[in-house]
């Protein structure tokens, strides 16, 4: 087995074997059933479609990363674990993967557990499956890209509350800085400038996934995002060595 | 290179240097912020040898293990193990020792075997060979019962063995351990020691310390570290034989303490008290013996002797970090 898979296998039981897993799953859930159906009035419009979850998903996404990643590193280097880890024979790089990809699958499965929300659409209704598809992928690529913001940000601090919160500080800059608003905002001074700014941030990428479209430039756009934050993620837990 | 070999079993490899030392601290210096921890630190180690790593809080001890396991990069200098630079080829050096950190972390709610798999996963053993590896030291470690325990549910006792354990899984040619009989029973204390001396027939153990008996029991070295430098390195009886070397005591029994212009004109220390007796260390020259007798005398009490001072382990550490009332740095 690799140092991925090694380390992989060890956070994914660490979920699973205490009930954080549980909780974040059922607090997902929770939170966007009570979204849609409660909520937003789901019912008054008489239209089965999950658009008004999607649109908040960014949101909730944004806090429930961080949430599920604070304890990653900081709980290893409050509890001195790291110490112990960095004497085995393991890549920085693949210690830093293992973990990233143990909280993407819960995630993942968090994700999957939704999946209860559209089988009742389908049950009422008769659902565009295009959008909802769509808006699953866009979740995921969303998810993936604050989950290794969540894994950096755990790597700067001992304590969890410190790391979550930073976690969630960068997402705010990626979603409500780096947003769609923002760059109307600056469209009348600086039309290239408020380009950018769109660009940069998630909600425009995101928009396009849920849309459907799958293009690869929003694609390479997670994707590069999550490999620069992890790259920082390794970074800085050799840095503190020095 | 280190990336390309497998398996926990050390192979000697094209990268290292031949010397028959397990061990070797080369010039170790550490600096966190404006504090020098560690200054010009070098020392080696060979097989079979037990080398106590002793000295006060904060003199640098975790911080010299940490830069030789590669914990902490050093400012200046290196290490190697078995002969491979620890920051020039890491992986290749982890697999050549184990490393017990003072602080014995573990995951909390892992099982004693559970956590002791994926350290064998992690070092690359599989299978059967982990689990005979695995058997064979919860046997000998006398971890049974615990096995299925979460080790955050265990003694400080049993944290430490299962870090021993930790350490020893891939059965290294080096032990590093940071203060391994820290919060341990008498009982307790007793079985590792004689561990210790068991594993130390083929490999080289560097542990640290505070408590000087340790020392004194299984040590076949001793190092003396003091505010980051290493101030001495010696077999514990010929460092205690050399702080020793020349001094003199006198010894008083009864009366009062003898005042300063008497302890002046014998030139002695201020004294320690041993029973009923007062023992002024002296110098390297013999104090007079009928001035030490009048001023006896004269404070009430008898002149009993003037030997020379025999210092145990304890003085002579005390002695060499500057601790002692009276006692300078050798």
């Amino acid at each position: 087995m690799t140092g991925v898979g090694v380390v992989y296998r060890r956070e994914l039981k660490a979920y699973f074997n205490t009930p954080i897993a549980a909780i974040f799953i059922a607090f997902l859930v929770l939170f966007l059933s009570f979204w849609l159906f409660l909520y937003k009035p789901f019912f008054a419009f008489e239209r089965a479609e999950m658009r008004s979850l999607f649109a908040v998903m960014p949101w909730a996404l944004l806090v429930f990363a961080p949430a599920i990643t604070m304890r990653l590193w900081s709980d290893e280097f409050r509890v001195g674990t790291a110490e112990v880890l960095s004497t085995f024979p393991l890549h920085t790089r693949d210690i830093v993967l293992g973990k990233y990809l143990a909280a993407l699958s819960v995630l993942g499965a968090s994700l999957l557990c939704t999946a209860g929300i559209p089988l009742a659409i389908g049950l009422l209704g008769e659902p565009d499956w295009g959008p909802i598809i769509g808006g699953y992928a866009g979740c995921l690529f969303i998810g993936a890209f604050f989950v290794a913001i969540g894994c950096f940000a755990s790597s700067l601090s001992q304590n969890q509350v410190i790391a979550m919160l930073v976690g969630v500080f960068l997402g705010i800059i990626f979603t409500l800085v780096l947003s769609p608003m923002f760059a109307a905002i600056l469209a009348a001074k600086s039309p290239a400038l408020a380009r950018l700014v769109e660009q940069a941030g998630v909600i425009s990428h995101f928009d396009s996934i849920e849309r459907g479209v799958l293009a690869l430039s929003d694609v390479a756009y997670f994707v590069a995002g999550s490999v620069l934050f992890l790259a920082l993620n390794t970074f800085n837990v050799e840095w503190k060595k020095y | 290179m280190a990336e390309t070999s497998t398996g926990p079993t050390p192979t000697p490899t094209g990268g290292a240097v031949v010397t028959g030392l397990l061990v070797e601290a080369i010039d170790l210096h550490k600096t966190y912020g404006y504090t020098k921890a560690v200054t010009g630190v070098s020392f080696s180690l060979r097989r079979g040898e037990i080398l106590g790593f002793l000295g006060p809080n904060g003199a640098g001890k975790s911080t010299t293990l940490k830069m030789i396991t590669g914990v902490l990069i050093p400012d200046r200098g290196t290490a190697r193990v078995d002969g491979i630079d620890i920051t020039g080829a890491p992986l290749e050096a982890r697999r050549r020792f184990g490393y017990l950190p003072e602080s014995l972390p573990l995951y909390w709610e892992m099982q004693v075997d559970e956590y002791l798999r994926f350290v064998a996963s992690s070092r690359g053993m599989k299978g059967a060979e982990a689990t005979r590896r695995i058997d064979a030291l919860i046997e000998r470690l006398g971890l049974g019962r615990m096995r299925k325990r979460a080790t955050g549910a265990l003694s400080k006792g049993f944290r430490q063995r299962v870090g021993l354990a930790q350490a020893m899984l891939h059965d290294p040619p080096v032990l590093i351990l940071d203060e391994p009989t820290n919060g341990l029973d008498p009982q307790q204390i007793v079985e590792i020691r004689a561990l210790l001396r068991d594993l130390a027939r083929e490999r080289a153990i560097l542990f640290s310390t505070h408590i000087l008996q340790e020392i004194a029991a299984i040590c076949t070295r001793i190092l003396v570290i003091h505010a980051g430098h290493l101030i001495a390195d010696d077999t514990p009886d010929a460092l205690a034989r050399a702080v020793d070397a020349g001094s003199w005591e006198v010894v008083i029994t009864g009366g009062s303490e003898l005042g300063e212009s008497s302890r002046a004109e014998l030139g002695l220390a201020s004294p320690t008290r041993s029973g009923g007796e007062r023992i002024y260390r002296a110098g390297s020259t013999i104090p007079a013996s009928d001035a030490a007798e009048r001023l006896a005398a004269e404070s009430g009490g008898r002149l009993v002797a003037i030997r020379r001072d025999h210092a145990t382990l304890e003085q002579a550490y005390l002695r060499l970090t500057g601790a002692a009332p009276g006692g300078g740095v050798a």
